[in-house]
């Protein structure tokens, strides 16, 4: 186990690693002068050449390379038109989509475990057929379109909720004042959408595949009662997957983030993304791309590892 | 016996006059029914030509024949010839069977009767034609072309003329949908295409042949999912002035998903006792792919491919959204929902009707995908 722990963190780096390789050749890649976006309107051709040589742009690309990463960690890196270091910009962003990710992340638990768990017990029922539609048609929505008509719904013709926007915010949290939860509504439950439909669809699959199980006869024969065999047997055993799987769903939520923030006017790192790949602003892409992996990356190694810890009859070599 | 003959030979003739006819003579309701619906449409789409002087390039002089409508066109005779042939050659062969009703059944023939009773996999399979007739005969449904503006009635609510309104250039909605279908299914199924051959030869290859060329494969695979895809692409795509070529070749080349499939279900195929009997003879491992290793795979590729095509469709509309993807005059959903947001308040239809398009395209492949997973597991019987 501690041996398997070890190599994955390995591996974790190896990744991080590849990924800041193809960042940096993206980036290279792009069209614009950091130094003139930098300079901003009117800079002359002079003041352009002195951020240029302070950019470092002359050097060779193995020394780039190893400056915008190592920058990034020591805070030495600047952004280019926030005039902060990146770091600063992103952790400036980070609680708006935190509290963004994890609402949907938990209304959607709420709502799609019952509903997975009722669907599979209840095979084949007017209920199973509205939940497996249901699921279908939310992963077939487009969350930003979802946004868009909770937007024009709730806060245009109906007027209970705010349009978009963040809001009061106690502590730079908005959950913690009545305003910022308010504005908080139609984003995470247009995000949650898709969570919603992914985890109901696994909770049922998984269900239905441990009721198939032996010991589940095996449990009804010795005469337990049904809610007996099916929550404390089927139902706990079915959870270890759609655990799991929330671990990947990060990523999930970082794109659909990117979708429901542009939407919504909430300003997460999500639209960070689109705002400084539309500035040309390398630096803030960069460590970006990169925060978003290792956030994605952690999750799906810590959940691994409490899969392992969870589940003694899974052993990794 | 001559009877019989009497009354095939009756059955063909019906069958040429109206296809499906002889099928519902014959009693087999069903199928002649689909013909028949089949028919409507086409024929539907006919009337729309013709009554919009779409077709009226036919009567036309051989100088001024080149045409924009000449695609549709063709493609549109083409799908009636085809719909006579299918009816006549399938009454031949039903009749030869029905005599004998009981006969072997390989996997296909099973697969093709399940599916034909799963109604989840009907109507998505209806809808993906449905929007697909759309696509393909764009110019002879809409009433004008997609780009066509009204300056002075720009924004008018949906009336009877312009059934989903106009847009705040005076664009009919409607057009627009319609146009933009071409970009959504074409999108995404250039891109799916891409991305099964792609990403499927990266994943036979791993599986297949382990090793380095695996552990190589699987890292960049690692690598590039660690990234949220949309994230990815954005960046890949704000590279270029995208268009739908470059949309396509973005999405096609990192939409690796495929290759982790494939892989696993080559990594189970490749130790079955078959390859291993047939390796031990000699055969070529080129031949041993593509026929042993390949057909094993075809259930869960079809599947991907399905849902592939889905989430293609959803990612070009959300990189139109954002404005990357589709450029602006051209019609594409995406790029519609991205200008509705600026009338939300005022122009409620601009924003509906092109979500729900995206919805109901998805959907459609979603179910359908969900619907040939239940119909191709062999486990079923």
């Amino acid at each position: 186990m501690f041996a398997y722990a070890v190599r994955r963190v390995l591996q974790l780096f190896v990744v991080l690693f590849g990924l800041t390789l193809l960042m940096f050749a993206l980036l290279k890649a792009m069209p614009g002068d950091p130094a003139r976006i930098m300079a901003g309107l009117g800079a002359t051709p002079e003041s352009i050449e002195v951020i240029r040589h302070k950019l470092g742009l002359y050097d060779p690309l193995p020394v780039q390379y190893w400056r915008l990463t190592t920058g990034l960690f020591n805070g030495q890196l600047q952004a280019m038109t926030y005039h902060k270091p990146v770091w600063t910009v992103i952790v400036e962003r980070l609680p708006a989509t935190a509290e963004l990710g994890v609402l949907a992340l938990l209304l959607s638990l709420v709502v799609s475990i019952p509903a997975g768990l009722l669907s599979a017990v209840y095979r084949n029922s007017p209920l199973d057929y509205g939940v497996t539609t249901a699921a279908l048609v939310g992963i077939s929505i487009p969350v930003f379109w979802l946004a868009l008509m909770l937007m024009m719904v709730f806060g245009v013709i109906l007027r209970i909720l705010p349009v978009s926007g963040r809001g009061a915010t106690l502590f730079g949290w908005s959950f913690l004042t009545i305003d910022g939860l308010r504005h908080l509504i139609i984003p995470s439950v247009a995000l949650s959408s898709v969570l919603m439909a992914l985890n109901a669809r696994l909770t049922r699959a998984s269900m239905l595949e441990v009721m198939r199980q032996e010991y589940i006869d095996t449990a009804r024969a010795k005469g337990l009662r049904e809610r007996v065999v099916l929550i404390k047997h089927a139902f706990r055993n079915a959870l270890a997957p759609v655990v799991t799987n929330i671990g990947l769903q990060v990523g999930t939520i970082f794109a659909g983030a990117v979708l429901t923030e542009t939407t919504t006017a909430w300003p997460g790192i999500g639209r960070l993304v689109v705002d400084s790949i539309l500035r040309r602003d390398q630096s803030v892409v960069f460590g970006v791309a990169l925060f978003m992996a290792t956030c994605y990356m952690i999750s799906y190694l810590f959940v691994d590892l409490l899969y392992a810890y969870m589940d003694p009859r899974i052993t990794y070599d | 016996m001559i009877k019989n003959n009497n009354a095939l030979l009756r059955d063909y003739l019906l069958s040429l006059l109206v296809p499906g006819l002889g099928h519902i003579v014959r009693g087999w309701w069903r199928k002649g029914l689909v013909f028949w619906v089949f028919l409507a449409i086409q024929g539907g789409v006919l009337y729309a030509a013709v009554l919009r002087g779409r077709l009226a390039w036919l009567a036309c002089s051989a100088s001024k024949r080149p045409s924009e409508y000449w695609f549709s066109t063709i493609l549109l005779f083409l799908f009636f010839l085809i719909l006579w042939l299918w009816a006549f050659f399938d009454i031949r062969q039903l009749a030869r069977v029905s005599n004998a009703e009981t006969f072997v059944q390989g996997y296909w023939q099973i697969v093709a009767r399940r599916f034909s009773k799963d109604a989840k996999g009907l109507v998505g399979l209806a809808i993906i034609l449905a929007v697909c007739f759309v696509a393909l005969f764009a110019p002879f449904l809409a009433r004008g072309n997609s780009l066509s503006m009204d300056l002075v009635n720009f924004l008018n609510p949906p009336s009877l003329e312009h059934p989903l309104g106009l847009d705040n250039f005076g664009r009919d909605v409607m057009d627009r949908i319609i146009f933009g279908s071409r970009v959504a299914l074409g999108i995404g199924a250039g891109a799916t295409l891409l991305n099964m051959v792609f990403g499927g030869f990266l994943g036979l290859i791993g599986g297949y042949f382990r090793g380095v060329s695996d552990a190589l494969i699987m890292r960049v695979l690692e690598v590039v999912n660690s990234i949220p895809f949309l994230v990815l692409v954005l960046l890949i795509v704000s590279l270029w002035e995208a268009g739908v070529v470059t949309l396509i070749i973005v999405l096609g080349i990192f939409g690796l998903q495929p290759a982790r499939i494939i892989r696993s279900e080559v990594l189970s195929v490749r130790e079955k006792d078959y390859i291993l009997a047939a390796r031990a003879v000699g055969v070529p491992t080129v031949r041993i792919i593509v026929r042993h290793v390949l057909p094993n795979a075809i259930a869960s590729l079809l599947v991907v491919t399905t849902m592939m095509v889905g989430v293609n469709i959803i990612i070009v509309a959300g990189l139109s959204f954002l404005g990357f993807g589709v450029r602006p005059p051209m019609a594409s959903w995406g790029a519609m929902l991205q200008q509705a947001q600026e009338f939300m308040r005022t122009a409620w239809w601009m924003a509906v009707y092109p979500g729900l398009c995206i919805l109901f395209t998805v959907f459609g492949f979603n179910i359908l995908g969900d619907s040939l997973r239940d119909v191709l597991d062999p486990r079923l019987k």
